[in-house]
């Protein structure tokens, strides 16, 4: 795997030190962000199937929130994906 | 012969084929000439400048009319041919149409604040509607690499959408920050509705404490700005960037044709979670997050 990594690394044409900070920016960002939002998405669909469970006559009504808060939390990946990219790309 | 068996010799085949390219092809070294990021690039078609302001028409301006376009030929074909009994198309728009009207509009505002705010929400959750799924066809609008083809000259095929650019959800979340505000302003006068900012439960609360949450408030206030066209910008942005690096991005740029085998159905699956549900689900947010705010800033208490 580390060599498949480290010519994606080295895309751009900056020194190699540089690059591995970047290269660690956007990973290790990216990576982290995805953690707090996947615990806070399964959380989600994990409560709606246990509400579901208790009252299957809401179920409607806990779709739109169950997306609503999917799309929320799903969002909080992607800000740290974009910082990442500014990391990487624009620094 | 079992159906395990089947399954174990195709992931077998298919495992065999990226191994027999890997072999014959082996690793043509990293990519130079390949950048990544040019594929967001905007080239000036028809460069205009007025006063150093750069208005060229490039692909996104494109890509806006286009959706724009789209969005009202599509409305305004399905309203002028309305049948009492609706084929499959007319349907799935009265879908939508209601989707907006009780779910998105209807249930967090109040009636004639609804009333009044439908068409604004309904136009924003159809243009990023359109947006988004016209994003994700392959339009031959790729100028930086050409083909030639009969002796004509003709840009290459690409995906790119005008909501995968931040200037385009940042622009309609200005017109609904500014909208909301001047409703709540309207609707509750100047001091109020800044004061309505304010939780309820702080009538015992000292003022320097009031002005500190006050301050708190303000700061969330101005974090809907970033929160609300981020999340629409950078959904579609990562999503365009996992089909181009699945799709074959990633075997160009590293030179390993044999990942290109492996990486394909990848971009395959996220293609089809992307059009089927961040799509349709990026602008069913916006609009839903459009009229929480609408709603919540002319709700007469929190």
């Amino acid at each position: 795997m580390a060599d498949l990594l480290v010519p994606l690394a080295q895309a751009t044409d900056l020194t190699p030190v540089t690059d591995a900070g970047k290269a660690i920016a956007l990973g290790v960002g990216a990576g982290l962000g995805s953690i707090g939002a996947g615990i806070g998405i399964g959380f989600i669909f994990g409560k709606e199937i246990e509400s579901v469970a208790r009252q299957p006559e809401m179920k409607d009504e806990l779709q739109a929130i169950r997306w609503l808060g999917f799309a929320l939390t799903e969002a909080v990946a992607f800000y740290t994906f974009i910082f990442g990219l500014i990391a990487f790309f624009l620094s | 012969m079992k159906t395990r068996t089947k399954v174990l010799i195709g992931l077998g085949a298919y495992l065999a084929l990226a191994v027999v390219l890997g072999v014959i092809f082996g690793n043509a070294g990293k990519n130079d000439e390949f950048k990544p990021q040019n594929e967001f690039k905007l080239d000036a078609w028809i460069p205009i400048k007025v006063g150093g302001i750069d208005l060229s028409i490039n692909r996104a301006v494109f890509y806006l009319l286009l959706a724009t376009g789209l969005t009202i030929a599509t409305m305004v074909w399905i309203s002028r041919r309305m049948q009492q009994k609706p084929n499959r198309v007319q349907t799935a728009v009265e879908v939508a149409y209601d989707l907006t009207r009780t779910n998105i509009a209807g249930s967090n505002m109040d009636a004639s604040m609804a009333t009044r705010w439908f068409p604004f929400v309904a136009t924003l959750f159809f243009f990023i509607w359109f947006s988004n799924i016209i994003g994700f066809l392959p339009l031959p609008t790729n100028t930086e690499n050409e083909i030639h083809v009969f002796g004509l000259t003709l840009p290459t095929l690409a995906i790119y959408a005008a909501t995968a650019n931040v200037s385009v959800p940042l622009a309609l979340t200005l017109v609904v920050w500014i909208s909301y505000n001047v409703q709540g302003i309207r609707s509750k006068g100047f001091f109020p509705y800044f004061a309505s900012w304010l939780p309820p439960g702080l009538e015992n609360m000292n003022p320097l404490g009031k002005a500190f949450i006050f301050v708190i408030e303000a700061i969330s206030q101005f974090a809907r700005l970033i929160s609300l066209s981020v999340r629409l910008f950078a959904n579609i942005l990562a999503g365009h960037l996992l089909l181009l690096f699945m799709g074959g991005g990633l075997a160009v740029l590293l030179g390993l044709a044999a990942l290109g085998v492996l990486t394909f159905p990848l971009a395959f699956f996220f293609l089809v979670l992307e059009l089927g549900l961040i799509a349709t689900l990026q602008a069913f947010i916006f609009a839903t997050l459009t009229a929480i705010y609408l709603g919540g800033a002319t709700a007469k208490s929190h």
